[in-house]
């Protein structure tokens, strides 16, 4: 088997099969439970809120999406070079570009199990259907660069920090002030700095398409503008993952 | 020469890790590289498999340079770092298959058995490495770093954690691997017991810098280090043997005899029976290759 | 002839009522629901309402501005509505409204929420110096659930629970 398959599965296996990662994911299906049994609970939600609830799974399926992989992507250079388990690796006659890529597939492997564990979540909280396979689909189009570049940048901050501890801080930050602009109110989003972040920013660019997509009833093709920042963002972050990874020393 | 590096020199931050590190190992030999913490011997592997970049000095591993082919080492190098690296997810099983294939091998499940017989481990264990001891995670590392069946293996403390039956059977292995099968062992450990009964050849580092290197004896004599035993003697020696054995002390049925500089050990003991020397048991009793290491590593450190 | 003319008023003003309508400066507005309405409507469905603005005076009037406005009324949750996603259709604007002259308009509304309502038109006009109102249409939105607890429940509970049950057991496995 191709060893970039191999190490993908094995970095993909390690959030099935170990102890650690089944907590991860337990944790985050709970998160999703609790937010779906809220909106049960809730008898006063108008039919509005129907494609607000089903956006908001979404953004929040993309908020823990891009979590979960800033954690592994942490984990996946520093964590392996604190636990040891990097330089094993690298003394293979595995090129590093190939490790990279390797890990690579075990980010997109675990963001395919968080996705399809999200799937029933959305069709149970999407009743009225509005627009609700649109909203499959934009999440598994546009969240997916998301989620990956968030998993870059951790990857690629890991290479050039000491520790862990750094790299998930600093991660964490960046996600942060990403998701920064969800949390203030409409009209600061609409000053002028406001504005521009937005037009940079992939979340903002991701929950904008969401947005415009589930509530607003738009094409996926008028997009192209989100997508666009989206992509770039993520070849930005695959790049700097993939010359820190190279320059990295034992 | 499976490794010849000369010269070598690195700083890191601006301060000089490695001086001048000069070590060769051979097929069929095993080299001990010796050094108290700090002295430079992780970062000398580092370089010596392409893993840092030197500053000055050459390094060849396998006939290549590893600044430019790192891969090739790899690919014939087995490596057992002092940090284990192991995944607690997976059984010993699935962990040495998953690193056969990254080397390119495929072993069926008769042949991974017999590569976790080799060092001593259960094939029928299934349980996770987590549940590991230190001395059985150190017999998988040791499994993993003979996957590639590689022409050198560079291993550091591998007898770390291990009970001395257990230190006795990975001596075995090594000194089969090295005599049977050409493999060069390049071996970083404080255990001077280890040093003693496997290596051909010895590097002591100091400071980043290669303080003494050759065959253990030579490097005595050369230091004119006095090798202290105690014997076990049945009855009272037959006569004083000059020039060979001087004796230092005596308790009942032991004595404590220095063998004079320039004599070598085994050359000693067949004078003593001889003699008529009536020796059961020969123990070192200091000196020796303890007190060169100390001698040469408080003298770098004055 | 003073009684005459108060009970001619009286009787304008009740067939006004009769009809939904409200007299100010000249201008009147009426508003009814389209009989096409369904008559116990609940979250998602769609009404209607007609209105007229009618110039009854003599003179002409100008710079018209009418909007639709929503009232919650429900006790302890009286609250007006923000109309953006029951009513694309706002406002309308006249220039001038001749005598006699009236400006029909239908205001379509699609219900989100339910509860008790009233629904009024408003209008103002440049010569006016207050607000010209119709009267009230009052109508109940029934409750709709829009997140099913049937299909909310088992995922919620069964996917956790799942993923519980695989750790158990990698934990029997290996132990």
């Amino acid at each position: 088997m191709n060893s970039m398959i191999l190490l993908a599965r094995k970095e993909g296996g390690e959030l099935l099969m170990s102890g650690r990662g089944l907590g991860w994911l337990l944790a985050l299906s709970a998160i999703l439970s609790v937010f779906g049994l809220l909106l049960v609970s809730n008898t006063e939600l108008s039919l509005l809120d129907n494609a607000q609830v089903v956006y908001d799974m979404a953004g929040l399926v993309t908020a823990l999406g891009a979590l979960l992989a800033v954690v592994m992507g942490a984990d996946a250079v520093a964590g392996e070079r604190e636990r040891g388990t990097l330089v094993p690796l690298m003394l293979t006659p595995m090129p590093r570009n190939r490790i990279l890529l390797g890990k690579v597939g075990g980010q997109l492997i675990a963001w395919s199990v968080m996705y399809l564990l999200a799937l029933p979540y959305l069709w149970a909280v999407g009743s009225t259907g509005q627009n609700l396979a649109d909203a499959m689909l934009v999440v598994a189009l546009l969240g997916t660069p998301v989620v990956l570049a968030f998993g870059f940048l951790a990857m690629g901050l890991g290479a050039r920090f000491a520790g862990v501890r750094g790299t998930l801080l600093t991660s964490l930050i960046v996600l942060l002030l990403s998701a920064s602009p969800l949390l203030l109110g409409p009209s600061l989003r609409q000053s002028v700095i406001g504005k521009v972040f937005d037009a940079v920013n992939p979340f903002s660019g991701a929950m904008n398409a969401y947005d415009a997509v589930i509530i607003d009833s738009q094409a996926l093709s008028a997009q192209a503008l989100h997508i666009g920042a989206i992509l770039a963002w993520l070849g930005l972050m695959l790049w700097f993952a993939s010359s820190s990874f190279r320059r990295a020393a034992q | 020469m499976l490794i010849d590096i000369q010269s070598l020199r690195l700083q890191i931050d601006g301060t000089p890790v490695l001086r001048d590190v000069n070590l060769s190992v051979d097929k069929g030999e095993i080299y001990g590289l010796l050094g108290p913490n700090g002295a430079g011997k992780s970062t000398t592997i580092a370089v010596a498999l392409g893993l840092r970049q030197s500053d000055a000095g050459s390094v060849r591993v396998l006939g290549v340079d590893p600044r430019v082919d790192s891969e090739a080492v790899h690919a014939q190098t087995g490596v057992l770092p002092e940090q284990g690296g192991f995944y607690d997810w997976m059984t010993a099983r699935d962990y040495l298959d998953f690193f056969a294939r990254l080397y390119g091998k495929e072993y069926d499940a008769a042949a991974l058995s017999v590569r976790l017989e080799q060092v001593g481990l259960d094939p029928a264990l299934t349980r996770a490495i987590g549940a590991y001891s230190r001395g059985m995670k150190q017999r998988l590392g040791l499994a993993r770093a003979l996957l590639p069946e590689p022409r050198l293996l560079i291993l550091d403390e591998p007898t770390n954690g291990l009970d001395p039956r257990g230190r006795r059977e990975i001596h075995d292995l090594l000194i089969d691997l090295s005599a049977n099968r050409n493999v060069g062992i390049l071996l970083c450990t404080h255990l001077l017991d280890d040093v003693d009964r496997l290596c051909h050849r010895i590097g002591i580092l100091v400071e980043g810098q290669t303080v003494a290197q050759g065959a253990i004896a030579e490097l005595l004599r050369a230091g004119n280090q006095p090798s202290r035993f105690r014997l076990r003697l049945t009855g009272p020696p037959s006569a004083e043997v000059p020039g060979v054995v001087r004796v230092v002390a005596q308790e009942g049925e032991w004595w404590v005899v220095d063998i004079e500089p320039g004599v070598l050990p085994d050359a000693a003991w067949r004078q003593l029976l001889f003699s008529g020397w009536p020796v059961t048991e020969i123990h070192r009793a200091g000196g020796g290759l303890e007190d060169l290491y100390l001698t040469l590593s408080e003298r770098r450190a004055a | 002839m003073n009684m005459l003319r108060v009970v001619l008023i009286v009787l304008a003003c009740a067939g006004s009522a009769a009809a939904g309508t409200a007299q100010a400066g000249g201008l009147s507005v009426s508003l009814a629901p389209l009989a096409s309405n369904p008559s116990s409507p609940q979250m998602g469905d769609r009404l209607a309402f007609h209105s007229v603005i009618r110039n009854d005076g003599a003179a002409p009037v100008t710079g018209i501005i009418a909007w639709i406005s929503l009232v919650q009324v429900d006790p302890g949750r009286e609250q007006p509505v923000d109309l953006e996603d029951w009513n694309a259709h706002k406002a309308v604007t006249v220039g001038n409204l001749a005598p006699g002259q009236a400006i029909v308009t239908d205001w379509p509304m699609r219900l989100i929420q339910s509860g008790h309502y009233r629904v009024v038109i408003s209008a103002v006009n440049r010569e006016a110096g207050g607000l010209i109102a119709s009267p009230f249409v009052e109508f109940a939105v029934r409750r709709k659930p829009v997140v099913e607890s049937q299909r909310v429940l088992p995922v919620a509970f069964g996917i956790p629970l799942a993923i519980a049950g695989l750790i158990l057991w990698r934990r029997w496995r290996s132990s």
